[in-house]
């Protein structure tokens, strides 16, 4: 195995060659660190998979993307259409109003109204408990998201990076909290 | 609301749904009211995470203890109890089978009279069942509607004037009401007509269930006829939905009987009750599925004077007891099931009286 001619310590791995005519005119035996001192090749980075790459690189797939970050589920439960069209079951309260055109064709089916008759508890109805807030860090997640996806569609990009920042924070106070769409 | 009943079975009491008494009773063994509610700020049930349904459990025990509920409810912590002992509570109908094997935080109230249970993060964040013997929806329906006003009184409920209660599945959605009765339709089993019975039920949208529910067998001729839809009609438009279906299938059940005690059918009925008593007063081996068939049997023929001797509590009794996790409560002993099955036809003999 040759030697690396410039550092003369490590294996060569790659091999350089001047050609001449169609001929080798020069040969020099380089390893992988000193081949890119030299700037003979690219130094070897991890390829970064930012947001802005995977849009330029799927065209039809980031359409599709972004329609689903504009719709961010319910900002009750962050529930998704999808999952409630899959399992037929709702997430939180809220889901009511958030699915509603989906929801009234099948109250429909079911029940052949989609209209309450029955009684209500009206003035019986206790005051709010205190952990109303228990859904606050959730909604709030939900809410943070869709500023950020407006502010870079806006590309107001100052604003973006703040509200990056405070989701980070509120995603971090939501301990061990999973943000909802996958919960 | 008194003393934590902590890890405590329940007594062996018949409770209201197998009291035997109420109107038409010798068919309508008991009506069931169901109410299902959520609490405004909590993501439903099923999507909890396990701090949340601890929180929600909590809460909700916590507002149950301000006085003035109409009945007086024990709270039962399930995740303490036994197995065996949460199959005792699924067995006695008061929490649902979904209850007492999830993992989650979740507790039940029940009264003395176990008329009332309150389970506490099934499905939805509150189920309320309130039991009432024989056929008796209206009854029933307003004893659940006065611990309802309770609930409304200490918990927000979730709720739109739209859609009415807001239920984690769209199918309870609105009143969040499921009204019940269990019939016992030896005589519509017998005379093949219990299809008929069950096609003719769901074209008027009632549906027909066994014993334990959804999904569940008809053991021993025990049916569950509810309503189907909750949204649309008012609770006092469903429960006379109900009372009047019920009606004419506990009528339908009447007449058949009687055609199977007359002419040619009488001699049949007759052997079909003496063979299920002798099979419970001789049988050595009896697995709970064949109790209760033969339970059913007897049951049909102390009530049409085929046999006497026998009371109808102690029938009921024996019902209950036959089943696994009453069975292995009430013997103290755990049994396998081939074990479970000689001290079944033993305790069924003593019950009845069969054995000195």
């Amino acid at each position: 195995m040759q030697i690396c001619s410039s550092c003369q310590k490590n294996p060569s791995t790659i091999v350089l060659m001047d050609l001449d005519g169609g001929s080798v005119s020069s040969q020099q035996h380089l390893c992988s660190p000193c081949a890119e001192k030299l700037g003979v090749v690219q130094p070897k980075t991890p390829l970064k998979l930012s947001a802005d790459l995977l849009e330029d690189l799927l065209g039809s797939v980031q359409q599709k993307a972004s329609q689903k970050r504009r719709e961010p589920g319910c900002p009750g439960c962050g529930m998704t259409t999808q999952q409630f069209k899959n399992t037929g079951r709702l997430g939180c309260p809220r889901c009511y109003e958030s699915f509603r055109d989906d929801l009234v064709p099948l109250l429909q089916r079911v029940h052949e109204s989609s209209q309450h008759r029955g009684r209500l508890p009206g003035q019986l109805q206790a005051a709010p408990p205190p952990m109303l807030r228990a859904s606050a860090p959730m909604e709030e997640l939900v809410t943070l998201r869709k500023q950020l996806d407006d502010a870079v569609r806006g590309e107001r990009y100052e604003e973006a990076a703040s509200l990056r920042d405070a989701l980070r924070r509120a995603e971090q106070r939501d301990a061990g909290g999973d943000a909802g769409e996958n919960s | 609301m008194s003393k934590k009943r902590r890890g405590e079975p329940p007594e062996f009491r018949a409770g209201e749904w197998l009291k035997g008494d109420g109107p038409q009773n010798d068919i309508a063994i008991c009506t069931r009211v169901r109410l299902a509610r959520n609490l405004q700020g909590f993501r439903f049930s099923p999507r909890l995470e396990a701090d949340e349904a601890k929180q929600l459990t909590e809460y909700v025990v916590q507002r149950l203890a301000a006085p003035g509920l109409p009945d007086e409810l024990a709270v039962v912590d399930l995740p303490l109890l036994e197995e065996i002992e949460r199959t005792v509570l699924v067995e006695r109908h008061l929490i649902s089978r979904e209850q007492a094997t999830s993992k989650k935080a979740r507790s039940v109230a029940i009264n003395a009279e176990e008329s009332v249970a309150l389970m506490v993060n099934e499905e939805d964040h509150l189920r309320l069942q309130v039991f009432q013997s024989g056929l008796s929806t209206e009854a029933a329906w307003k004893h659940a509607e006065q611990v309802d006003e309770a609930l409304m009184q200490r918990l927000p409920l979730a709720y739109s004037e739209e859609f009415g209660f807001l239920t984690s599945c769209p199918t309870n959605t609105g009143t969040g009401m499921r009204l019940s009765v269990m019939l016992h339709l030896p005589g519509l089993v017998w005379a093949e007509e219990i299809e008929k019975a069950t096609n003719t039920a769901q074209k008027i949208h009632l549906a027909v269930r066994g014993l334990y529910g959804e999904g569940s067998k008809a053991l021993g001729d025990f049916y569950q006829v509810s309503n189907q839809v909750t949204l649309g009609r008012t609770e006092q438009q469903l429960q006379s939905d109900v009372q009047l279906a019920v009606s004419r299938v506990v009528q339908w059940e009447r007449e058949v009987r009687d055609a199977l005690l007359r002419g040619s059918a009488r001699p049949r009925t007759l052997d079909r009750v003496h063979r299920a008593l002798g099979t419970l007063e001789r049988a050595q081996i009896l697995s709970s599925e064949e109790a209760l068939g033969c339970l059913s049997a007897l049951r049909f023929g102390v009530h049409h004077g085929v046999v006497d001797g026998f009371d109808v509590a102690a029938i009921n009794k024996a019902l209950l007891l036959s089943q696994p996790a009453h069975l292995q409560r009430f013997t103290k002993e755990r049994l396998e099931p081939e074990e479970r099955d000689q001290r079944r036809a033993k305790l069924l003999r003593e019950i009845l009286g069969c054995e000195p």
